[in-house]
């Protein structure tokens, strides 16, 4: 056989392989003992002299056609083989993940951690206090002495041992000034209670409320931070509005409406002022030196704004179907 | 406070519409709750400010009105009244400030002279007053619209003069709706010579009432001091009209033109013998407040750059008259219609009132920049962001629960009750979260959950020093028979366990132990109790059966409740590198005694090998097959290693040895 006919024949032979077995078989025909190839290069002593390093040399190239042929063949009989085994691990990927084991927080505690975060990130701090308040933490030292009609707005559940629940956060400003002193600016949120209970009142609720003091604080400050609230809260384009109201502990008071888009009504979200001077003084700051401003919001109202709650009492139910929403 | 729109706008002598009206007012500060149509008229309901009784009328509304929209406006027609016969009793303000200025007059011989006009039948109808006596209900008219309550009594019932004065000693009064009333020393009554014959300013007594057969009338109108009938009313549980208005303060100026006004309205509709009007003053009749206050306090509060003469301006529309000016100070003074204005706080409220809150600058720096550490309220936030994290979904209860619950379950000892609670299921604050989670659990199973894991962060409540404090408690019930496909998880004592070991090396809390539970509620071999060095924080188990069947389940759920008052709110300390040498490890295989705890072991191996001991892993603990009666086999991991060197191999041999023999002779154990 030529030595030309011979490199087309080894070419034709490794196209045409698949696999391990095949390969075997051609080492043997082509480099096995009476090999091709091995038959050709004992040929080789009976030529002349002459030719022999030409032969020698085709000889060679052969073998070396050979070895790139095997080594790229030999590449992907192997990626076959490992994707022939990988195939037996094959899975349904549309299957479910193992079990889901993530919790939800409350809808009451996202909506409060929206706001903290907020006045957080604007240098207040987070104070809370108790739940069992004295009067004078919840009436007296806020300016509603006893008999005052405000009382009346405050429906309070009293307690047996002569202490009552707090029906505002409002009292935790108190205990902070006395604790901190001034300057001061703190959020407080918390759970309050109030005998009244319907589609839009629970016994119990959460406020949060802010309070800021310090020398020259004034009522532009107020807006500003109540706008800028606003503006974070429910988008920059909401409509508000600042109208006189009262509470005991800020002089002069304002409630705050946004417009509700949808039934274009004003939504009352939240009451604020500056701090009455008595308040000021009660808690043993002056208040010849020292003003301040206070915001107070129900947090189940934010809640259900943000949410669009219909009945308040679902908050409450805690049924599972609800909170994993 | 319901009036007839038809009312306020003839008092107000314009016809703006009704949104307007009311937009208008609301920006002044008398809210609106509701509009109702009435015959063709409409009902204004007004959701009034307890600190302006001045608006607690339709007059008063209208006054406000005007004041805001720059227009004229006079409350009182100013009706000419002469009386002819002699009133004919003396009256005695024995009460000082209390009531400083009564009158009085007498009304016989009544003769109807027409109909009785529709118009005071509606607006009484609008505000709910139900009609009582053609005289009563003239009187109430008046008072809608001036804000002056006043009272008619039956003149005959009446024995001898009538006296202003506080209560004495047991004595009682029958009011209107026949309440028997006894009376304390700080209640003010209208009394004739017997017994008292009004609750001043709240109620008249029932037995000097006017009736059908009434001949001879006498008509109160007064002044009484808002200090004195505050809270009187709701003291006995009720509200009237007039307690609602003397409580608020009703104009000290008022009384004699409001009977006046009474009467020419009585003398349009009736022939009478009217008498003259009898006015009594003593000397704490009550003067204007003087308040002080200049420029600055007012641009300084608003953050405005309001003039002088806007501010004169505007209170002077307000009826808040200037009376002194010098350099600093502005001196005004407060017409007798406002309780509301006696700093200059108020006056500034006033200002920006009528300049509109709107109106006012919004000042876009930050008053004072303080910033603070991190506080507690973070660590609250970041154990709720731990437990969601564990697959706990947040719930949140009501504070207060039946007592029965807490009774049933041996937890109301110290129990906090209410006085007066909504209703009993809502009657005492809870002293566990356990209740309130249950419960949820119960409602969750109702709705056909078979699997629940939830947790509340929430205060718990008892008659201690420290009434309340902030607990975290969880609750896993697992009765799914047809778990996720893929899952495998055990629900257990240890899940729980591992959950709360967890927690701790997050927020890096150390000294924690595990004893078994005397807790009453849990299982008691398969709880545990969990101290803070050596201080009860809570408690981890399986509910105990025989509360279960309490609670209403038949299928167990694991629980735990922790003090987190109670945990060190730990930031990350000093950090240490890690050895670059390697760990070498054994693993040890021990037969022992089944009572014999993991602590104990735990302990027993950091005692016997002192040196280079990083950790101890357990990783089987058997007590089945091919191990004795009694005993237990546990199998464990243990790793060296130093951060000065590479262990060699007999200093491990010899740790290993010193574990074995430990083992053996403090705990009898026998190395398999």
């Amino acid at each position: 056989m030529d030595l030309d006919a011979l490199k087309a024949n080894l070419k034709k032979d490794f196209e045409e392989i698949v696999s391990q077995e095949e390969l075997n078989q051609l080492k043997v025909k082509y480099l096995g003992k009476k090999g091709q190839i091995t038959e050709l290069s004992k040929n080789i002593k009976n030529l002349p002299s002459k030719e022999r390093p030409t032969f020698g040399k085709k000889i060679s190239e052969l073998r070396s056609l050979y070895e790139d042929l095997l080594s790229s063949i030999q590449e992907k009989i192997e990626l076959q083989v490992i994707n022939e085994s990988l195939e037996k691990d094959r899975i349904d990927v549309t299957l479910p993940g193992s079990f889901k084991s993530q919790g939800k927080l409350h809808p009451l505690t996202l909506t409060t951690k929206k706001i903290t975060d907020f006045f957080s990130s604007k240098g207040y701090l987070i104070e809370d206090g108790p739940e069992i308040e004295s009067d004078y933490y919840n009436f007296d030292a806020l300016n509603i002495p006893k008999d005052h009609p405000a009382r009346d707005m405050h429906d309070t559940f009293y307690l047996d041992n002569g202490n009552l629940l707090r029906t505002h956060t409002s009292p935790v400003q108190i205990r902070s000034i006395e604790k901190r002193g001034a300057p001061l600016k703190i959020i407080c949120p918390g759970k309050v209670y109030r005998s009244d209970a319907d589609k839009t009142h629970t016994p119990m609720f959460h406020q949060i409320e802010g309070l800021v003091i310090d020398e020259n604080v004034n009522f532009g400050h107020l807006k500003n931070e109540i706008m800028t609230f606003i503006d974070f809260f429910f988008g920059p384009d909401t409509k508000v509005r600042f109208r006189p109201s009262y509470f005991p502990f800020t002089e002069p008071s304002a409630e705050v409406d946004i417009m509700d888009n949808k039934s274009k009504n004003w939504l009352e979200i939240m009451g604020c002022g500056l701090v009455h001077p008595n308040v000021i003084d009660m808690a043993g700051l002056n208040s010849n030196k020292f003003s301040g401003f206070a915001f107070g919001m129900g947090i189940e109202r934010m809640a259900k704004l943000s949410y669009e709650i219909e009945d308040m009492r679902s908050l409450f139910s805690n049924d599972i179907k609800f909170l994993s929403q | 406070m319901k009036v007839l729109f038809s009312r306020i706008t003839k008092a107000i002598n314009s016809k703006p519409k009704i949104e307007n009206l009311c937009e208008d007012l609301t920006l002044i500060g008398i809210e609106v709750d509701e509009i109702q149509s009435f015959q063709g008229d409409k009902i204004i309901d007004f959701d009034l400010t307890p600190n302006r009784g001045d608006c607690f009328s339709v007059k008063g509304l209208a006054r406000d009105y005007c004041a805001y929209k720059n227009k004229k406006f006079s409350l009182v027609t100013k009706n000419f009244f002469k009386g002819e016969t002699k009133f004919n009793k003396k009256i005695k303000l024995l009460a000082r400030d209390a009531c400083p200025a009564y009158s009085a007059i007498s009304i016989s011989n009544l003769k109807l002279k027409k109909k009785f006009p529709d118009y005071i039948k509606n607006a009484l109808k609008a505000a709910g007053i139900q009609s009582i006596h053609p005289l009563v209900d003239i009187v109430n008219f008046v008072m809608i619209e001036s804000g002056q309550p006043m009272h008619v009594f039956d003149q005959d019932k009446i024995k001898g003069d009538i006296e202003v004065r506080f209560a004495k000693t047991k004595e009682q009064i029958k009011i209107l709706g026949e309440k028997n009333l006894k009376l304390s020393k700080d209640c003010l009554v209208i009394a004739d010579k017997k017994e008292p014959i009004a609750l001043a300013g709240i109620s008249g007594g029932l037995n000097h009432s006017v009736s059908k057969k009434t001949k001879n009338f006498l008509i109160e109108s007064a002044f009484f001091d808002p200090a004195i009938i505050k809270g009187k009313a709701r003291r006995y549980g009720f509200q009237t009209d007039a307690s609602q208005r003397f409580e608020r303060g009703v104009d000290f100026n008022l009384h004699e033109d409001a009977l006046k006004e009474a009467l020419s309205i009585i003398q349009e509709i009736y022939q009478a013998d009217i008498s003259n009007i009898e006015t009594t003053r003593n000397k704490y009749f009550p003067k204007k407040k003087i308040i002080d206050i200049s420029l600055d306090d007012v641009n300084l509060k608003l953050g405005t750059d309001l003039k002088e003469n806007t501010i004169k301006s505007i209170l002077k529309r307000l009826e808040i008259k200037l009376i002194k000016k010098n350099k600093k100070n502005l001196t005004f003074e407060a017409p007798s219609h406002r309780f509301d204005l006696s700093i200059k706080e108020d006056l500034i409220e006033e200002v920006a009132r009528i300049v509109g809150y709107d109106n006012l600058p919004q000042i876009k720096n930050d008053p004072i920049t303080q910033y603070y550490e991190k506080s507690d309220y973070d660590f609250i936030s970041q154990i709720k962001t731990f437990m969601i994290n564990k697959g706990f979904y947040e719930v949140i209860n009501y504070s207060f629960l039946e007592k029965q619950s807490l009774e049933n379950l041996g937890i109301d000892h110290k129990s906090i009750s209410l006085k007066n609670p909504l209703n009993n299921s809502l009657g005492t604050l809870r002293t566990s979260l356990l209740p309130s989670l249950a419960t949820n659990l119960e409602f969750n199973i109702n709705r056909g959950q078979n699997f629940l894991k939830i947790f509340e962060m929430g205060k718990s409540f008892s008659n201690d020093k420290d009434m309340e404090g902030l607990n975290l408690a969880g609750l896993i019930f697992d009765d799914e028979k047809f778990k996720n496909w893929n899952t495998n998880q055990n629900y257990d004592f240890y899940y729980l366990k591992g959950i709360l070991e967890n927690l701790f090396e997050e927020f890096r809390i150390e000294k924690i132990f595990w004893k078994k539970s005397k807790n009453h509620l849990l299982h008691p071999y398969a709880s545990a109790d969990i101290f803070f060095k050596n201080k009860l924080i809570g408690s981890v188990g399986s509910i105990n059966p025989r509360f279960l069947r309490l609670l209403g389940f038949n299928k167990s759920f694991f629980y735990f409740e922790i003090k987190v008052e109670s945990l060190p709110k730990n930031d990350l300390g000093k950090l240490n590198a890690p050895s670059i040498y390697p760990i070498s490890q054994r693993d040890f295989s021990f037969e022992i005694d089944n009572k014999v705890s993991y602590e104990q072991i735990e302990n027993c191996i950091h005692i016997s090998s002192k040196d280079f001991l990083i950790d101890i892993k357990i990783f089987d603990v058997y007590d089945g097959k091919n191990i004795s009666d009694g005993k237990k086999s546990i199998a464990f991991r243990v790793s060296w290693g130093s951060n000065k060197k590479t262990l060699s191999e007999e200093e491990i041999n010899k740790e290993a040895n010193l574990i074995i023999t430990g083992m053996q002779k403090k705990l009898g154990a026998i190395l398999r």
